[in-house]
């Protein structure tokens, strides 16, 4: 009886010790992963987050009529920006900056995958995508689909795009869209987004901070 | 560099045209070369006003477009939006920039191909009557060039 409860009590005192010992190294493993997560996004201009966020599934197709969907995501980092193809401006100025970024990530061993994703599938079809995408650099993916399959997409990620009212006389209609690149880690999650004004040392040397960051 | 010395050159001849009287001169014009797809093209330049009063530009034209508009780009909240601006007034003793990401001039339906090195007339109005005439240069780019655009 008194063996019994002396090694019950011995019991409780080690399952107590261990408990608190793993409470210890829970409590400090949060912490750190606190701390390094602030001290990552502290080095940042992009905007990381300290969880990575699941994407709901979407359905569309890539410039050769693949299908482009989460799973499409899994494998390695995605850079996507929101864009049309019709747009003179900021999205021939984006596409620029993203292929410096894929020159100046070139040294790493990372596959990387930069993404046009189009907010006009009505004029944006895979054949349009295909040369518009492939003038920046051959290895670009431009993605169009329905406008429910873009909507999927778009809502998840608070990318606004909205058709502007033609001018009197104007050649087409234009598009405003954000302006943002979002990044994706191979896990399919949205990791970070890159906010307007952008550059493509920024956005590198960001991206080398988030790789060893996630390793 | 060797562009940054053709873009020199071509801001001289520019310049020269300009005429004295007119009160404005261009400086570093360039057409943005666009995909193979694209119907739209965007130029840029700076319009420097060596004059004593504001210049204002009421539009700007060009003959191998079938029509030309000044735009702005608006980032707001993240969203880029494209405004047309009715003109440009550009101070006394001033400059204004059209340069990416702000304003630029929409150039709509070329009347020939039109790749990198070839150029491209463009054609200030001002409220005054008067007219500017400028050669802008197509130029390629992708990000592969070193941008001479980024102060």
């Amino acid at each position: 009886m008194s063996t019994d409860n002396k090694q019950s009590g011995f019991k409780r005192i080690l399952i107590a010790i261990i408990v608190a010992a793993l409470a210890m190294a829970a409590g400090i493993w949060a912490a750190r992963a606190v701390l390094e997560h602030n001290s990552v996004q502290d080095e940042l201009d992009a905007t990381r987050f300290p969880e990575a966020r699941e994407i709901a599934s979407f359905s569309l197709i890539d410039h050769n009529n693949a299908v482009f969907d989460n799973s499409v995501l899994k494998d390695r980092w995605s850079f996507i920006f929101f864009g049309y193809t019709h747009c003179p401006d900021v999205c021939p100025t984006t596409l620029s900056i993203l292929n410096s970024v894929a020159r100046k990530l070139g040294d790493l061993d990372e596959d990387i995958r930069f993404v046009f994703l189009s907010v006009d599938p009505e004029r944006d079809t895979p054949e349009q995508l295909a040369q518009f995408v492939s003038y920046f650099n051959a290895d670009f993916i431009g993605v169009t689909g329905t406008p429910e399959g873009i909507e999927q997409i778009t809502r998840q990620l608070g990318v606004l795009h909205i058709r502007a009212q033609p001018e009197e006389g104007a050649s087409g209609y234009l598009v405003d869209h954000s302006a943002s690149v979002f990044l994706f880690d191979p896990d399919g999650r949205y990791h970070a987004v890159f906010s307007p004004p952008l550059s493509a040392d920024a956005i590198a040397g960001d991206f080398k901070k988030m790789l060893q960051a996630y390793q | 560099m060797i562009k940054h010395a053709l873009i020199t050159v071509i801001l001289l001849a520019a310049t020269s045209l300009a005429g004295a009287d007119s009160g404005l001169q261009v400086s570093e014009p360039w057409v943005r070369e666009a995909p193979p797809t694209s119907r739209v093209l965007a130029a840029y330049l700076t319009l420097v006003n060596t004059d004593d009063n504001t210049v204002t530009v009421t539009a700007i034209s060009s003959p191998d477009f079938k029509n030309a508009e000044i735009h702005r780009t608006v980032i707001e909240a993240g969203v880029a939006r494209m405004l047309p601006v009715k003109q440009l007034e550009v101070p006394a003793g001033g400059q204004l920039m059209l340069e990416p990401g702000g304003h630029h001039l929409m150039l709509f339906d070329p009347l020939r191909t039109l790749t990198a090195g070839e150029t491209v007339t463009l054609i200030i109005h001002m409220n005054n009557g008067k007219q500017l005439s400028a050669t802008a240069p197509v130029i390629r780019k992708t990000g592969e060039d070193h941008s001479h655009h980024h102060h």
